[in-house]
């Protein structure tokens, strides 16, 4: 294994203590909220799955104008990362959020401002994944996935105002997000963790891209001796 | 390059190769086209000569090597080398739903000709299609079709036509109209390269052959010999 | 300049070909009437549900009918590889998105006056003139917005297979924004609008229009070039 995966595994690992450390602290040593009780202590994964997962896409954002700059393998690989990665919290975030509904307002979904527009982002970064699965041609699949990936992060912001205007008719309920200092604690230590863990896995899956495109990868044929006429040809 | 090799050598390529999947339809292409010239590219079918025809123009990007079209790389000046090509391939990039007449008219204008109505229906009749001017080409014999595709040539005033397959589909007749019209295009002082299986008749048209086999050049010399030693008679 | 000549020529091509298989235009009117009566159904025949509806479902049938349009303004060009020959006439491929994008933005536009009248019958909704006008004034922002993303997308998936699931995934949760936008104004427009919230509405459907146009007119030489 070469020195850089191993200083990778480390982001993981430490990742993991940290996660590990920050749930207890925040399952079993923060107070329970003044009002909601222990409903409350989903906050401490339920944030930080929120700030990382948009964290991701703003990574693969990033990468996926490095995509079209550049034409690289490694920024298409680190773009499909981060998406995936961010997908995956985000869909953490989707079932977090229903858990934490259902026994504060009795029910599953509730039109919140943050969990629409985290839904609607889903099916966005989503439907990149799906796109990419249909191009076969690598360079392609790559410059698309830039472009859709680039097109959707540009509606994220677009999206969350409007969502916000369609809701401020309605009765506000939104999760929430003032903190007590005794909690600031194991809400900063699980925001870290998850980043750190966000890190590893982008990096891994951004390897097992890598190590697809490479095996997609042929030598030229050797060079072919030219003729010197063409009558066995 | 100095602008001197600029105007007199209109395609140059080192080590050009494409690969598609795990396929390589062309490797260690070096080939040099003099302006003026006319090239004749022969091979079997799949030995890479649509592939190299659409790496001049720029429709693929090259997987390997350098190329520059009258010292402009196709995939960076993309515009200015598109301006100075045309290529009659395969595809005849027609809306079935127009008629000839409107084929060339949308043609005329966005590739900014002041051509007149009049001076297009002079052109439809020039690959005798004048009478078809108001029929749809969806139902053009592919024949048609090619004369048709073939106008682009006179509308876009190229300095390098390349043709891929200009024969197949046609009668006598037809073939006759292809080679008396390239025969003008060398006389205009164009370059020219011809992908053809009608090795006779192309061989008529150009001074030098290079012929492929596996996406590869494995022999270059003079179109006349290329005919002697397959033992082609016209 | 030329940029503006080869949009020109582009959207005259398009309005011709369209006019040539004007039946498809019909087919996709009819379409949008089918989706309007299927809303109805869904409803049920209580005349204050529908009422308040109407907007929303006149907008979801709009942007339903815009996905066939949208696929089909670049079937036509796959069909013998015409855009290929267009991008190596040549055609800049800035001027091929932009003569797209209006005269898709047009075809949308063409469908409002056809659906607008069937709605208004069909769930009992007055309008008068000046409402009409301003309904298809918001419509065009809408299409206008529809149409950015929705050529670009168009010009990708029509290379793919399961272009008819791909192009509707990708562009309903993207259009989000424009949809909410419309339905809201309609509904507004509809049913009154005491609040003067309408213009708040019209702000974010041409802020988005203005964003797209822009991103996605940058980003389609990139992906109908290979390479680029």
């Amino acid at each position: 294994m070469s020195q850089r995966m191993t200083k990778i595994h480390l982001f993981g690992l430490v990742g993991l203590l940290l996660l590990l450390v920050g749930s207890y602290l925040g399952l079993f040593v923060a107070p329970p909220d003044r009002y909601m009780g222990d409903v409350q202590r989903i906050m401490y994964v339920h944030l930080p799955s929120a700030w990382n997962g948009m964290l991701c896409y703003l990574f693969a954002f990033g990468f996926a104008i490095a995509s079209i700059w550049q034409h690289k393998p490694k920024w298409d690989a680190l773009t499909v990362g981060a998406i995936e990665v961010g997908a995956v919290l985000n869909a953490l975030l989707l079932i977090q959020g229903s858990i934490w509904a259902r026994p504060t307002w009795g029910v599953w979904w509730d039109w919140d401002v943050r969990l629409t527009t985290s839904l609607i982002m889903f099916l966005l970064f989503a439907g990149v994944l799906a796109l990419r699965s249909f191009v076969e041609d690598p360079n392609q699949r790559a410059t698309w996935t830039a472009i859709a990936t680039i097109v959707a992060f540009i509606d994220v912001p677009l999206v969350y105002f409007c969502v916000r205007w369609w809701r401020s008719l309605h009765q506000v309920q939104s999760t929430p997000d003032t903190v007590s200092s005794a909690m600031v604690m194991p809400l900063r230590l699980n925001s870290i963790a998850i980043f750190l863990l966000v890190i590893w896995m982008v990096a891994q899956r951004a390897r097992l891209e890598m190590i697809r495109h490479q095996k997609e990868q042929v030598d030229e044929p050797a060079r072919m001796a030219t003729v010197g006429g063409l009558e066995n040809v | 390059m100095t602008s001197a090799e600029q105007t007199t050598i209109a395609v140059r390529s080192v080590g050009l190769g494409k690969r598609f999947g795990r396929q390589w339809a062309l490797a260690h292409c070096d080939l040099q086209v003099d302006a003026g010239q006319a090239v004749l590219l022969a091979g079997a079918n799949g030995s890479g000569k649509t592939t190299l025809l659409r790496l001049i123009a720029g429709l693929y990007k090259p997987t390997q090597g350098q190329l520059t079209i009258f010292g402009n790389d196709p995939n960076r000046e993309r515009m200015t080398c598109r301006q100075t090509l045309t290529l009659v391939g395969h595809d005849h990039y027609l809306y079935s739903q127009l008629t000839a007449l409107e084929t060339v008219q949308v043609w005329a204008r966005l590739s900014g000709c002041e051509h007149s109505d009049d001076q297009l229906l002079d052109l439809l009749e020039e690959v005798d299609l004048r009478h078809w001017r108001n029929k749809r080409v969806g139902g053009f014999s592919a024949g048609m079709k090619k004369r048709l595709t073939l106008l682009r040539t006179r509308l876009e005033e190229p300095r390098l036509i390349l043709l891929d397959e200009p024969f197949s589909a046609l009668d006598t007749d037809g073939q006759k109209l292809i080679e008396d019209w390239v025969q003008r295009f060398k006389s205009a002082g164009k370059t020219l390269v011809v992908a053809s299986h009608n090795l006779p008749r192309a061989a008529r048209l150009c001074e030098r052959a290079v012929f492929l086999k596996e996406g590869q050049i494995i022999w270059q010399g003079k179109a006349t010999d290329m005919i002697q030693q397959l033992r082609l008679t016209s | 300049m030329k940029i503006l000549r080869q949009t020109w020529a582009v959207v005259r091509k398009d309005l011709l070909l369209e006019w040539r298989g004007r039946s498809r235009i019909l087919s996709v009117l009819l379409f949008g009437v089918v989706t309007l009566l299927l809303f109805s159904f869904a409803v049920g025949p209580d005349s204050v549900m529908l009422r308040t509806a109407a907007g929303g479902f006149l907008v979801l049938a709009l942007l339903l009918s815009s996905t066939l349009s949208l696929s089909e303004s670049f079937r036509v060009e796959q069909e013998l590889r015409a855009i290929e020959g267009l991008l190596l006439l040549p055609v800049d491929p800035v001027a091929l998105y932009y003569g797209k994008c209006l005269s898709n933005t047009f075809f949308l536009m063409l469908l409002a006056p056809v659906l607008t009248p069937v709605t208004l019958i069909l769930y009992s909704v007055e309008l008068d003139f000046a409402g009409f006008l301003t309904l298809f004034g918001l419509w065009t922002l809408a299409a206008a917005g529809l149409s950015a993303p929705g050529t670009l997308y168009a010009a990708m998936t029509s290379r793919l297979q399961s272009q008819d699931v791909l192009l509707p995934l990708l562009l309903f949760p993207l259009v989000i924004p424009v949809l909410m936008g419309s339905v809201k104004s309609v509904t507004l427009l509809l049913t009154g609008d005491p609040m003067s919230q309408i213009q708040s509405w019209t702000l974010l459907l041409a802020s988005f229009a203005i964003i797209y146009w822009s991103l996605c007119g940058l980003l389609f030489p990139h992906a109908i070039e290979e390479g680029s």
